[in-house]
């Protein structure tokens, strides 16, 4: 893997405006895919109550990699689960394909996710009792295209399991794993695609095949990509990259090392 | 989208095969189908069988007696609606041979005669069983009467104005309805030759009958008719509701079997409860995947709904299956009590059971999978978002809705149900509240352990990881505890029913009834029997007499319209009197005879006729007469005996045992009232069979006394209740298998913990024997706790069930508050270990990463 996707893209560094007056080259005329506005969430713990993210907003428009970079604990997670609809906030308003997400309810939001946006985890999130054609097929089952069985079948061949369709989780490798799990996050030709520290799992040399892997596939799909890490390297090959501290969002540029310092 | 439903579904429940809580969902269900198809196939056959049986001793599934022929017409249509019908004609006459004249009770069968069953005749080669009646010109006799007038087979006797040919020494007749009213010898003859007899007259004394065999939707056809009979005054006896009780203990039986069959279950239901929270804990990851790739709710709940719906029907097919095999087993266990033409199992019993199963998973899993629908797509990226476990008294309260439903369905008895139901739920609370006292006090107990021997350190860890899980122990206490009551009811109650029938029907249960003693002969009669018997029952004076008026109103008008035909009303009762209440007689109403005593004694120094008819004689009747009767306390009745008129008037009512082969008596009088008329005494003992001789020296010295021998009757009894003894031991057996089917359920729910505890201890340097002995000991403390819980239900149920359900007197068991703790401990300690065994083999690494994979 010579060509980087950051390497083509040179001109999408991190503006100094986060907020959704953000240009994006090619994109600039259409609505943002995802659009947060003043997001704010509260925790309770205990007697105490908690601001994790605070008048948080962000714009990420359609084709667009971003890296959401954050310390351990700085609510990266939170923020992921806010974005993908997964979680609501306590305040603001999230956008997503040009659908307020606050006038959805739980139903609503997953039905708009459904074939829509594809997610990979640190922790890969296979069903162990599903063999790995099968986790790939779940996605497309839920969505518009269910049926296409034969789709899921191209892209384990496309991330290189062509002869492992049949294999159960627990019989692959974590990288193997994480390329199932890839394969599941684009088998429904998603517009978006969330990514939670998706080495985070791995050992170096497998993470970085894992990278390679992810970004050629969401570069050749035309995916938004939104990639939540602590891993400097990984956010610079984004045309993006912010950085989570106290409850907000701020332009952020990746220490340029190989593997760079943990933030 | 259905379809995609479908297909999720059936693609997770294959590979979910292999999961051990779907494995332990299955095998809970599938018990519970094949004990409850098991026990609702066996007694729908056992109750058309016994209504078979029922048909032979009455002598057709319906009987209709009147004192004139019947018309034609009635004939027709009984014939249309499916009957098979039979007459027979019963009179009483005099016979004779030579200068030897005898009064023989006549009965007179037509070819079709029995309908069921066989006779034991002596025809010359023995006794045989025959299927048929005298042929014609030909008369079968009992062997009193061929002793009373000394005829041998092959004598001709005079009947009426006909001479018979005697070809048959009856031992016992088809159909036995007859009882103790006819004291006359029987004689049987063939209906072609009651003509020429010349008995059957206009006025004389004759009962006819119409015997019908027909199959139950013929019985149901003619319902509306059988009304119009017997508001006409036909006696009709309808082989369903006038059944010869073959005892309360076949009842009991049943009642135990369908007792047997709620326990396995509930049973079923506490395995399916607790397997389900490990299922659903299992899949909630893969419920927030899916939510997260756009599943809504009701795809959710749609998914694993189907998934747990297919794995229900599969169980119940395989449990049905089972339920079929083992009523055959049941059956054969009883097969020589049981008619041999038994109907094929029905259909019901199997919808019964899939209605079951389906039931036990709503109500024991419903609550606890909607906590599916509840998961947070956000859980796929915190773990630890796992959504509230349903609320104890939501799983609680729904499991005894659905199980006081089932309670409903199986008992028929919505009072029952619900009393069961109000009565569990309160044990329950009080059950939850104490378990958890006597956990956390057995805890601190444990913790008290001073010693430095391995067990008691031991008994502290396993008694601190079962507080640091309390939840969870507390949820396996009360399972382990019900576990414990259910198998218990079901052992003590089949002890309990045992022993009660061993004590109803004793060794020296009367086998011999003695009637017809005339008073001169009583005290011979007595001297001849008493040093040579085991046990005699008082003697019982006996006077005909006939209710002639209820209330001032003839009995006819007084009585509800379908009483009239009753046979108390149509014949001559027998009536006694007593000073006491009889031995097995209980006063259920109003007050037996007491303050009277001394003028009856007076008067019957001064006066030894009749007392005058203006006064009005307390009388004692028997509930059930009482009751289809129509009268209660205070009704006056009028009696007719030898000539005279007696008023009375109810003054008590008792309730016998109609099993206890001694005499009873509808109707007793106080003592000076039918001294002066004609009687004779009744009694009833039991002759060991080394003095059979006896019988042959009473004949030929009391000519005029009948002895009837029960022998054969005693002997069908005690052979039903060994027979039913056995199905119930069968039963017994499955209900301990859907015990430890819950053990085992309840054991994979707690696996993935317990393996995180073992590797944890393992981490910090325990040895595999230390791993092994505080699970032990975890167990047993869980075992013993649980078993003593178990007593403490297990002793209220019984008592409960004995006052309210089967009648039985309620004791306490000492041995259950030894044993239930004790075995408790040992049961879940052994099961408990050997079940974790491979999970002490484990690699720490290993047991600590289960509890990851979920």
């Amino acid at each position: 893997m010579s060509t980087l996707p950051a390497d083509d893209a040179p001109a999408h560094q991190p503006s100094t405006d986060t907020a959704s007056t953000h240009k994006v080259p090619d994109a600039g005329a259409y609505p943002p895919v995802l659009l947060a506005e003043k997001l704010s969430k509260q925790v309770t713990s205990g007697e105490r109550s908690l601001n994790i993210l605070h008048d948080l907003s962000l714009s990420v428009a359609a084709g667009e990699s971003v890296a959401i970079l954050g310390k351990s604990g700085a609510g990266k997670s939170t923020l992921l689960g806010l974005l993908a609809g997964l979680d609501t906030p306590s305040d603001g308003e999230l956008t997503l394909f040009g659908q307020p997400l606050s006038r959805l309810d739980e139903d609503g939001r997953a039905a708009l996710r459904a074939g829509r946006v594809g997610f990979v985890f640190q922790n890969f999130q296979l069903l162990p009792t599903l063999s790995a054609l099968e986790n790939v097929l779940l996605p497309l089952e839920l969505s518009p295209r269910a049926g296409e069985d034969h789709v899921a079948a191209q892209w384990l061949e496309r991330v290189g399991l062509g002869e492992r369709t049949g294999h159960l989780p627990k019989q692959l490798s974590g990288g193997e794993q994480q390329r199932v799990a890839i394969a599941r996050a684009f088998v429904t030709d998603p517009e978006l695609v969330f990514a939670d520290e998706p080495t985070g799992n791995l050992d170096p040399d497998t993470g970085a095949q894992i990278i390679d892997l992810l970004f050629t596939l969401n570069r050749e799909a035309g995916t938004t990509l939104i990639l939540v890490t602590h891993d400097h390297a990984l956010a610079r090959r984004c045309d993006r990259c912010l950085r989570l501290a106290n409850g907000k969002l701020e332009p952020f540029e990746p220490v340029s090392a190989n593997g760079g310092g943990n933030e | 989208m259905s379809d995609l439903n479908w297909r999720l579904a059936a693609r997770s429940l294959r590979r979910d095969l292999r999961a051990a809580d779907v494995r332990a969902l299955f095998i809970a269900l599938m018990l519970a189908v094949a004990a409850s198809t098991m026990i609702a196939f066996f007694l729908d056959r056992l109750e058309r069988g016994l209504e078979r049986q029922a048909g032979q001793m009455l002598g057709g599934d319906l009987v209709l007696e009147q004192r004139e022929p019947f018309s034609a017409e009635l004939r027709s249509t009984l014939e249309q609606a499916g009957f098979v019908l039979s007459d027979q004609v019963e009179l009483v006459s005099m016979i004779s041979r030579g200068d030897r004249f005898q009064p023989a009770s006549l009965k007179a069968v037509d070819d079709v005669y029995p309908h069921y069953g066989v006779s034991h005749v002596d025809i010359g080669n023995g006794t045989e069983q025959i299927a048929s009646g005298p042929p014609v010109g030909e008369a079968w006799v009992d062997p009193r009467l061929a002793q009373l007038i000394e005829i041998e087979l092959g004598d001709r006797v005079q009947v009426g104005q006909t001479e018979l040919t005697i070809s048959g020494i009856i031992e016992r007749e088809a159909d036995q309805s007859g009882g103790f009213g006819n004291f006359n010898p029987r004689l049987m003859l063939n209906t072609s030759d009651l003509e020429a007899t010349g008995l059957v007259q206009p006025g004389s004394r004759i009962e006819f009958e119409l015997l019908a065999a027909g199959p139950p939707a013929a019985l149901e056809q003619v319902q509306g008719l059988l009304g119009e009979l017997r508001r006409a005054g036909v006696d009709v006896r309808d082989v369903r509701v006038d059944r010869p009780q073959l005892g309360n203990a076949l009842q009991r039986a049943e009642s135990y079997l369908g007792l047997a069959g709620l326990a396995a279950v509930l049973l079923a239901g506490v395995a399916v409860a607790m397997s389900t929270r490990r299922y659903v804990e299992r899949h909630l990851d893969t419920a927030a995947l899916l939510r997260c790739f756009g599943a809504s709710q009701y795809q959710l709940v749609m998914i694993f709904t189907l998934q747990l719906l297919g794995l229900a029907l599969a169980a119940s097919v395989i449990g049905a299956l089972l339920g079929l095999v083992g009523q055959a087993v049941l059956l054969w266990l009883l097969t020589s009590f049981l008619p041999m033409t038994l109907p094929p199992p029905g259909i019901m019993p199997l919808w019964l059971g899939i209605f079951t199963a389906l039931a036990v998973l709503v109500g024991f899993a419903g609550p606890t999978l909607l906590r599916i629908k509840q998961v947070s797509a956000l859980k796929v990226l915190r773990r630890e978002l796992d959504p509230l476990p349903p609320s104890a008294w939501l799983v609680v309260g729904v499991a005894s809705i659905v199980f006081g439903g089932l309670l409903w369905l199986y008992s028929g008895s919505l009072p029952l149900a619900l009393a069961l139901l109000i009565g569990g739920a309160a044990l329950l609370g009080v059950l939850w509240l104490v378990s958890s006292l006597l956990l956390s006090g057995l805890l601190k107990g444990v913790q008290r352990l001073s010693g430095k021997s391995e067990w008691s350190q031991a008994f502290r860890l396993g008694g601190r990881q079962l507080a640091r899980r309390k939840q969870a122990g507390l949820g396996q206490l009360l399972a382990f505890s019900v576990t414990f009551f259910a198998m218990a009811m079901i052992v003590l109650v089949r002890g309990d029913l045992l022993t009660t029938w061993q004590d109803q029907m004793p060794d020296d249960t009367p086998n011999y009834f003695a009637i017809n003693i005339q008073p001169s002969e009583r005290d011979a009669f007595e001297d001849a029997v008493a040093p040579r018997v085991e046990t005699q029952s008082t003697l019982y004076p006996m006077v005909r007499g006939r209710i002639t008026g209820i209330n001032g109103q003839t009995p006819r008008d007084a009585v509800p319209p379908d009483a009239r035909g009753d046979n108390s009303l149509r014949r001559e009762l027998n009536l006694t009197w007593q000073a006491e209440v009889p031995e097995g007689n209980q006063i259920v109403a109003g007050q037996w005879f007491t303050s009277a005593g001394e003028s009856q004694g007076f008067m019957r120094e001064v006066d030894a006729t009749p007392i005058s008819t203006n006064e009005i004689t307390p009388i004692s009747m028997e509930d059930g007469l009482a009751q289809r009767l129509g009268l209660g306390i205070g009704d006056e009745l009028t009696f007719s005996v030898g000539g005279d008129t007696i008023a009375t008037r109810i003054e008590s009512l008792r309730s016998l045992n109609w099993d206890s082969f001694t005499p009873n008596f509808f109707i007793i009088f106080p003592p000076g009232v039918l001294e002066s008329f004609g009687h004779s005494y009744i009694t009833a003992f039991h002759l060991p069979d080394v003095e059979q001789g006896l019988i042959r020296q009473l004949v030929s010295d009391f000519p005029g006394v009948s002895l009837l021998n029960v022998d054969a009757i005693l002997g069908q009894v005690r052979e039903v209740l060994t027979q039913v003894t056995r199905a119930i031991e069968l039963v017994l057996a499955l209900v301990l298998l859907a015990g430890i089917s819950v053990l085992y359920a309840a054991l994979t729910a707690s696996r993935p913990a317990r393996a995180h505890e073992s590797g944890l201890l393992r981490v910090f340097g325990a040895g595999t024997k230390m791993i092994s002995r505080v699970q032990g000991a975890e167990y047993a403390l869980l075992g013993f706790a649980s078993g003593l819980m178990g007593a403490v239900l297990a002793e209220l149920a019984t008592a409960a069930l004995y006052l309210y359900w089967l009648e039985l007197t309620p004791r306490l068991h000492w041995g259950l508050w030894v044993m239930l703790p004790l075995g408790g401990a040992l049961l879940i300690g052994i099961i408990g270990h050997v079940l974790s065994y491979s999970l002490r083999r484990q690699a720490p690494a290993a047991s600590l990463g289960l509890l990851g994979e979920a």
